[in-house]
This record gives structure tokens, C-alpha cells and sequence, in this order.
């Protein structure tokens, strides 16, 4: 089967829509990271989580009122899967007291509750203030490295394109991680997994990138008389296959992990399919244009 | 063709390779498979029978997370400021000022709190000298030494702090009876305790935190102590008539809204004041009844011991209580409310140090008539001697014996007792008792320790993960196929083929690098499925595109790979830098992710270069058959 064999989109004349489309998403995702934030997990702020397991459905806003009472603050109450609730508190006082006080409470407010603990998550703040330390040395040191290797291997042009196409990829992600937060029905927090799944898109938005910059490369050599634009738009064309095939069986494996993986891995994998997305579009969008852009650009400045 | 003999016997080794490692994990599996489907009795026998086998087995196996397999995963920090404190002689008010104040600038600033001692101690008085509060001789800690020695020393004794801390919990830990605890120092200050399979998160929590600080004290003397009693009552008397008029007044304008149904939550509040105001006697009257005979203080109900706390720490009360006399809560219950609240006794307990639990040789469980658990210890020669001393200066008195500032009982001593031995009674339940048990024979940690993370997995959610995980990479494994055949067929067989083998040597280097699967680790290989078969996606476009040039079969194969060979490495190498720097910077879980991410990227790497081209080179030049690309 052959899909996008022998294509001619003319992705490089109409570059200047996708800048639209792009500059639409940049700003809305800016917009709202500056106005809702993100919301933080315990992971980098501290703080205690308490997934709670019931036979019988409760309900998070009822629980969140009975529990008021007893702890004497509003804990925060989401469902998290099928018969179970996740309850946050901050991280004061003993866990085995929380942990005792939220399933006293529980049992009583709900009778035939028999409310079990399955999962406990205690972060302390000092011991956060160190997490979060790790993630932003882990996403400058990942965009450092990733950095250096396109300058090694391909010259300082495709450098930039590639790393103004990562900023695209994972400002939007973000940006809809913070618009869907307390929207969508499963956690968008962000906590170590999700920086996982950030770093995995940096990869592979890079990894797409990589593979029509290298079309590029080759092509430069073999066709030295076309312009760069023509050029730019044969190699995006020709691999364009390639990319919506791998670009399909990824997106095709993490929807799997979305749908069956479990309520543990539903935010890093919803992360993953927005980043395959968006990695994907970018890669033919945003990467290769700003590097036609570096081009002719500094060619006119020249003359 | 030239080469592929060496090709396929790369394969043949990895593939060896791969079985070689992964052959405990299946053996391990299915002895896991037969035990569970053994009678209780016929599997005790087996495990018995077969133990040394089961646990080397098991010790060769892939090992599962605690996300997998459930169980408790707990990072402690040592308290430094707590490790200052105690090695400090002559503490006065200056030093708990600075110490406050270091542990504040320690806390915002993330730097060793011992600097943030020495140097906002030096900041107040620049001749002050930290000697005065440390003395070592076996250190070479003098009044002459300076305080940079002083802070070299108080950091050693750090450092020594928590490898002891270490040894101690591991001890504890060994004797709780964990199956493959792991224990690990991070950093300069914490520890990292990995256990499977915990049923009882807060007896664990109890166990690794407690500090058993066994004390026998001896107990105020009944006059004096009644007396204080009478003053307390008297004093807070006359607050009634000042806090009387006060709280009448609250009273009324809180009244209308706790008629309300929206205020049910501050019912209990309102109750509070219901009871004063039936009978506006006295505040602390209202939460203690009085005692006042023999070491009795008063009798509290478990719900109010804060507030009594709270009532007697007022400077004025503390004026009255004898003299090196604190009051302590017994264990145990001396009755209960109508409610079915317990009531427990405030005992006054002399705050000498008699005699402490380093002078233990000996604990064990016991029962006694009523076959309740008790711990009967056994002393050292020079404790026994004290102990000797202390009963036979004390008959007919009584001593408090006191666990981490709590009298567990405080009998009534009869004789003069020989044989430093002694007990604790009271104790709850066997489990206590055996915690108890193992807390003082690991002895007494140098310094409190703080649970700074804690993450605990049930066994039912672990077990969900599994299916979970199970379930998203058959299905990925399945779908991912299906499309490579549909799309490339006898391409795409070739390539499902390359990528069965991949997923064999992925969990080959896992279990050869004995590496933790975990679910995250679990989603990095459904991942490295979904982009494992780019690698050959790149391959057979660049086959197809050489095809479409005219070339021949085998020239467009030839092609196809070694064009491609520059996209894929490029592709790859970047992914593999994110994967390493993910496993740098990450803890638990997130390693493994970065784990599975970069076995898979190096297996696939080589499953899609090696793996397919040897099928293909079989296929196009042995058998000249016409291979279809789809």
C-alpha cells in the first residue's frame, strides 16, 4: 500500500499559513500558562496523596466536604479510575495520622464504604524543592545535548531550526496541559513522569526533524542547481511518507497506552500523543521553514 | 552476501545471549505458577523443601518495581539540627537561638545546616567560641579548639550519623523480615529503603523512624504532687471568672448560627462550649478529672490530651509542678468515657535519667498470666548493678519505665532486683511487643530522622499495573504488526519479525543489566514498539523510492540500506542522549522509563538493520524470490 508516495505538496510556499497556525497555538499556550498555570503535582511542591479504593462510587465533591471537617482543611478530591478516589493534602503532620484520619472519615461519612489505601505518594517540600532541581537541569542538560549533536553533525542553520521546532513542541504541549487541566476527566499535573514524557517528545520531535534534515543534507549535494526552497520542499515531500507512517505506528502504540495502560500513566501518555502530534507537525512545519528562512534571509542580507 | 555468516552469528549470540539471561525469569515464573496453584499445606511443603532453589531463582529474575509488585519506598533525611543538639553539653538560650536560626537559613537556602550554625553563631559574637558547647576528647575537641574545628567535627560526626543510621535501620529491616530489602544511602544525608510486599505502611513507618529511647525514671512524690494539683486547680479558678465573662459573650453571638444546619461541622465546637457553660467551673476541670493520690496526676480522654498540654504548659502552672518533675502520659488506658473514648492517667515522672536502654543486652517477646504481650529484657553487668541499687533505694515506690516519653508501665517495686532483669507490659498487642523487641536490640538511631518521600503501592493496584502493562504492549505489539504487513507486506512480515526479536533482547539487556521493570518502564518499551519499526519504515521508503529509479531488487536493497543507514543513526543517537539524561537526573520509575528507552533504541537499531537484511539477503539472493514492498 502507498499512501503518500511521490507527493508535490508545496509545504515551503505555504509556509507563511502554518506560521499562523502556529503563532495562534504559541500564543494561546502562552496565554494561558501565564493565566491558569499549570497545575503542580506533589512531586514539585510537596504534599501527600492518598489513592483511595471503594466498592461502592463515591463521590469526590461529598468526600472533599466530609473530609473538610475532619482534617480541618479542604483536602483536593479527584476519581482516579474506576472505584477509586485520589485525595491530596499538604504534607504536615505524620502520614499514618492523614492516612488514619482520611479512612475513619470516609468510613463513617460513606457506611459500606470500606474504604482501602492502594496507593500513597509523601513528598516533603524540602525533598520537592530537590525534584524539581533535577527536572529543569534534566530538560536544560536533554536541550543542551540535543543541541550539540544537530551543531556537530549538520551546521548551525539546522541547529536552530531544530531547537526553534522543540520550543514549538513542548510550549504547546504544555500550553494544553494547562488549558485542559481540571477540564479533561484524568490528571494533567505536572509531576516526574510528565517531565519524562517532555523529554521523550524532545527526542522525537527531533528524531522526525533529523530524518528530512538529512534528506536535505544529501539533496544539497545532488541537486546543486535547484533552489533551496525547492530543494527544502522535495526532501519534505519524499520522506513525508516515512514520517506519517512512523509517525502513525507511534501514535497508534501510545493511544494504546492512553486507553489500556491505566490511570498511572494517563497524563504521560496523553502528554506522549499531543507530543507525537505536534513533534510530527512541526517537523515539516516549523523546523525545516526556519531553516529556509536562516537561508535566504542571510543570502539577501548579503547582497 | 559476504559478511552475513558473521551477521547471523551475531544474532545467534545475542539471541543466546538474551535466552541465557531470561531463562531464570521463565523458571521463576513458572515456579511462581505451580506454587499458586498448590494446596496451602503442599505449598508450604514445596517452599520448604525447595527454598535455596526458589530464592536463586528469584534472585536471577527480572525484578519488578514497586509499582509492579507493590510495597514501600521511603527516602529519609537524618535531622542534623536534632545530631547538633544532642552532642551539645551546656546548651543555654543563645545556642537554641542560633540554632533556630540555622536551621531557617539551611532550609531556604537548600546549604549543610552545620555551616549555617558556625557562621550565624560567629555573626552574633566574633570571639564567641563553639567549643564552649562541644567536648571531645576522643576527637581532639578541647575548650582550645577553634570553631572552624569545631564545625569539621560537628560534620563528621554527620557523616558518621548517617552510615550509622544506616546499619541500624538495616538491622531492623532484617529483623522485621522483608524479602529483598534494599537499602541505599543518596547523597550526603538520606537514605533510600525499597520494601516489597509491606501489608502494614504505618507499623513500617513506626519501625524505621522509631527511636525507642527506653528510660527508667523514678516518679514525683504523692504529697508534692497533690499539692501542685490543688495550686493548678486553684490558679485556673481564678482565670474562670476573667474567661467567664469572655466566653459568654462568644457564646451568644454564636448561638444563632449554630442552629443552622450549614454549621454541623462546628457542632463539636459548640459542644465545647455547652459544657463549659453548664458548669462554668474551670477550664482545665472540664478536660481532666483530677486524681491526686500516689504518681496519678489526673485522667484525660484521649481526645483532649492537647488541650491538657496545652492548659499545663502555662509558665504559671510549670511554677508549681515539684521541681525536676514533667508530667507523662501513661499507655495505658485506664478506663474510658461514655462515649467509649479511653481515658488515660498524666503521671508524674522525675526527668533524671535513672538508667537507659543502652544497658540492654537482651529483649524478647513474652506473655504473661493474663497472656498478654510483654518484652522482658536483660541487662548488662553495670546496668544490672544500678538497677539493683535504684529498686533496692526505691522499695515501695515507683518507677516509671518510659518509651519514647511515654511510661508503658510503672510498677510498684517490691524487692531489691538482682539479675538486671526488668519488662514492659502494657504493650498493645504481639506486634508492638516484637516492634518494640526490634527497635532496642538494633539500638537507639544517633539522631531523629524525617520521611521526606514516601511512595506505597498495594499489592491489588501493583497487580493492576501488570495486567495494565501486559495488556498495552500485546495490544501496541499486535496493532503495529498488523499495519506492517498491511502496509509493506512481505516487507512488513520481515520487519515484525525484526521486531519480535527486539522485544527479546529488550528484556535480554534488562535482565542482563539487571535492570527494575517498572510501569514507566513498561510504557518506554510499548513506546520503543511504536518506534522501533521507524528504522525499517526508513529503509523500505528509501527501497521503494531506488525501485522507482529502475534499479534492480537487490541494488535497490543495497541502496536502501546504506542510504538510510545516516537518517537512522542520526534519528537514534539523539533519542539515546535524552534516554541517558532522563536516567542521570531521574529516580525510580523514571530510570526505568529511560532504561527500557535506550535498550530499546539499541536493540531496535540492530534488530532492523541486521535482523532484516540478513531475512531479505536469504530471501532476494538465495532464493531469488521476488520480494514485495507493498
Amino acid at each position: 500500500m502507498r499512501i503518500f508516495e511521490n507527493t508535490d505538496f508545496d509545504f515551503i510556499g505555504n509556509r507563511r499559513k502554518a506560521y499562523v497556525v502556529s503563532g495562534i497555538l504559541l500564543l494561546l499556550s502562552i496565554g494561558s500558562l501565564l493565566v491558569r498555570g499549570l497545575e503542580v503535582g506533589i512531586d514539585f511542591q510537596g504534599g501527600m496523596e492518598f489513592v483511595v479504593a471503594s466498592p461502592i462510587e463515591l463521590e469526590p465533591v461529598a468526600v472533599r466536604g466530609e473530609l473538610a471537617a475532619v482534617l480541618g482543611s479542604e483536602p483536593e478530591v479527584k476519581t482516579f479510575g474506576a472505584g477509586q478516589i485520589l485525595i491530596r493534602t499538604p504534607a504536615e503532620g505524620d502520614i499514618s495520622e492523614m492516612q488514619n484520619r482520611i479512612v475513619e472519615g470516609v468510613s463513617e461519612a460513606f457506611p459500606g464504604s470500606s474504604p482501602e489505601v492502594v496507593k500513597t505518594d509523601v513528598v516533603g517540600p524540602r525533598f520537592a524543592e530537590d525534584l524539581k532541581q533535577g527536572a529543569i537541569w534534566a530538560i536544560l542538560g536533554g536541550l543542551l545535548v540535543v543541541f550539540v549533536y544537530i551543531l556537530l553533525r549538520f551546521e548551525w542553520r539546522f541547529g536552530v531550526g531544530a531547537v526553534a521546532a522543540l520550543f514549538h513542541d513542548v510550549t504547546i504541549t504544555l500550553g494544553i496541559f494547562s488549558l485542559g487541566a481540571g477540564v479533561l476527566p484524568f490528571s494533567l499535573q505536572i509531576d516526574q513522569a510528565i517531565i519524562a514524557a517532555f523529554l521523550t517528545i524532545v527526542g522525537y520531535s527531533l528524531n522526525d526533524t533529523v530524518v528530512v534534515f538529512d534528506r536535505i543534507r544529501e539533496y544539497s549535494n545532488l541537486f546543486k542547481t535547484e533552489t533551496y526552497d525547492k530543494l527544502v520542499n522535495r526532501s519534505i515531500n519524499n520522506t513525508l511518507s516515512r514520517t506519517i507512517v512512523t509517525s502513525g505506528t507511534t501514535l497508534l502504540v501510545v493511544a494504546v497506552l492512553f486507553i489500556f495502560g491505566g490511570e498511572v500513566l494517563r497524563g504521560f501518555a496523553f502528554g506522549l500523543i499531543l507530543g507525537v502530534t505536534i513533534g510530527t507537525y512541526s517537523s515539516v512545519f516549523v523546523a525545516s521553514p526556519v531553516v529556509v528562512e536562516l537561508r535566504t534571509r542571510m543570502k539577501a542580507a548579503r547582497r | 552476501m559476504q559478511g552475513n555468516g558473521f551477521k547471523i552469528g551475531l544474532v545467534v549470540f545475542f539471541f543466546a545471549l538474551s535466552a541465557w539471561y531470561l531463562y531464570p525469569s521463565a523458571r521463576n515464573y513458572f515456579i511462581q505458577q505451580r506454587i499458586d496453584g498448590m494446596e496451602q499445606q503442599e505449598r508450604e511443603e514445596y517452599e520448604r523443601e525447595n527454598l535455596q532453589r526458589i530464592r536463586n531463582v528469584k534472585e536471577d529474575a527480572l525484578k519488578l518495581g514497586l509499582d509492579l509488585q507493590g510495597g514501600m519506598h521511603v527516602t529519609m533525611e537524618v535531622r542534623t539540627d536534632a545530631l547538633i543538639r544532642e552532642l551539645a553539653t551546656d546548651v543555654d538560650q543563645t545556642f537554641e537561638e542560633v540554632l533556630a536560626a540555622a536551621r531557617a537559613t539551611a532550609d531556604e537556602t537548600g546549604n549543610s545546616i552545620i555551616d549555617a550554625f558556625a557562621m550565624e553563631f560567629e555573626r552574633r559574637d566574633p570571639n564567641a567560641r563553639l567549643s564552649r558547647y562541644f567536648r571531645d576528647s576522643d576527637a581532639g575537641i578541647t575548650r582550645r579548639s577553634t570553631n572552624g574545628d569545631v564545625s569539621q567535627y560537628l560534620l563528621g560526626q554527620a557523616d558518621n550519623a548517617i552510615d550509622r543510621a544506616i546499619s541500624i535501620i538495616r538491622d531492623r529491616v532484617d529483623r522485621y523480615g522483608v524479602t529483598e530489602p534494599s537499602i541505599q544511602k543518596q547523597g550526603t544525608r538520606r537514605v533510600v529503603v525499597e520494601l516489597p510486599g509491606i501489608d502494614d505502611p504505618e507499623r513500617v513507618r513506626n519501625l524505621l523512624k522509631g527511636t525507642a529511647r527506653l528510660e527508667f525514671h523514678l516518679m514525683a512524690e504523692p504529697e508534692e504532687l497533690a499539692r501542685a494539683l490543688q495550686q493548678t486547680i486553684a490558679w485556673y479558678d481564678t482565670q474562670v471568672d476573667t474567661a467567664d465573662a469572655a466566653m459568654a459573650e462568644t457564646a451568644d453571638t454564636t448561638a444563632a448560627p449554630a442552629d443552622t444546619p450549614a454549621a454541623a461541622d462546628t457542632s463539636a465546637v459548640a459542644d465545647l462550649f455547652e459544657e463549659v457553660l453548664d458548669q462554668p467551673t474551670n477550664p482545665l476541670l472540664a478536660v481532666m478529672q483530677p486524681a491526686g493520690q500516689g504518681v496519678e496526676f489526673g485522667l484525660v480522654s484521649e481526645q483532649d490530651t492537647a488541650r491538657v498540654r496545652e492548659l499545663l504548659s502555662a509558665p504559671a502552672v510549670q511554677d508549681f509542678l515539684p521541681v525536676g518533675v514533667d508530667l507523662l502520659y501513661d499507655a495505658n488506658p485506664a478506663g474510658a468515657t461514655e462515649e467509649g473514648l479511653e481515658m488515660y492517667y498524666l503521671l508524674g515522672v522525675r526527668d533524671q535519667v535513672e538508667l537507659s536502654g543502652e544497658v540492654i543486652t537482651s529483649a524478647r517477646v513474652d506473655f504473661d498470666e493474663l497472656n498478654l504481650p510483654e518484652v522482658t529484657m536483660v541487662m548488662n553487668s553495670e546496668g544490672s548493678r544500678t538497677w539493683a541499687r535504684l529498686t533496692g533505694a526505691n522499695v515501695n515506690k515507683n518507677i516509671a519505665i518510659v518509651l519514647d516519653g511515654v511510661v508503658y508501665s510503672y510498677p510498684t517495686v517490691i524487692n531489691r532486683i538482682v539479675g538486671g532483669r526488668s519488662s514492659i507490659t502494657g504493650l498493645g498487642s504481639r506486634d508492638e511487643a516484637q516492634d518494640i523487641v526490634t527497635v532496642l536490640m538494633s539500638g537507639a538511631l544517633p539522631a531523629p530522622v524525617d520521611i521526606v518521600e514516601e511512595r506505597t503501592v498495594g499489592p491489588s493496584l501493583g497487580q493492576a499495573s501488570i495486567r495494565a502493562g501486559f495488556i498495552s504492549v500485546m495490544v501496541g505489539l499486535g496493532l503495529v504488526a498488523l499495519f506492517m504487513i498491511f502496509y509493506y507486506r512481505t516487507a512488513g512480515l520481515v520487519a515484525d519479525l525484526a521486531l519480535l526479536f527486539n522485544i527479546i533482547f529488550i528484556f535480554g539487556i534488562l535482565a542482563a543489566f539487571q535492570a527494575t521493570l517498572t510501569l514507566p518502564g513498561i510504557a518506554g518499551i510499548v513506546l520503543t514498539i511504536g518506534m522501533a519499526v521507524d528504522a525499517n519504515v526508513l529503509i523500505f521508503e528509501r527501497i521503494r523510492e531506488e525501485r522507482g529509479t529502475g534499479k534492480t531488487l537487490k541494488a535497490a536493497i543495497d541502496a536502501g540500506y546504506s542510504k538510510a543507514f545516516s537518517a537512522i543513526f542520526d534519528a537514534n543517537v539523539t533519542t539515546f542522549f535524552v534516554g541517558a539524561i532522563l536516567y542521570s537526573f531521574g529516580v525510580g520509575p523514571i530510570q526505568g522509563f529511560a532504561v527500557t528507552l535506550m535498550a530499546g533504541i539499541l536493540s531496535s537499531l540492530f534488530t532492523a538493520i541486521i535482523v532484516s537484511r540478513i531475512v531479505f539477503d536469504y530471501m532476494v539472493v538465495k532464493r531469488r524470490m521476488n520480494v514485495s514492498y507493498g
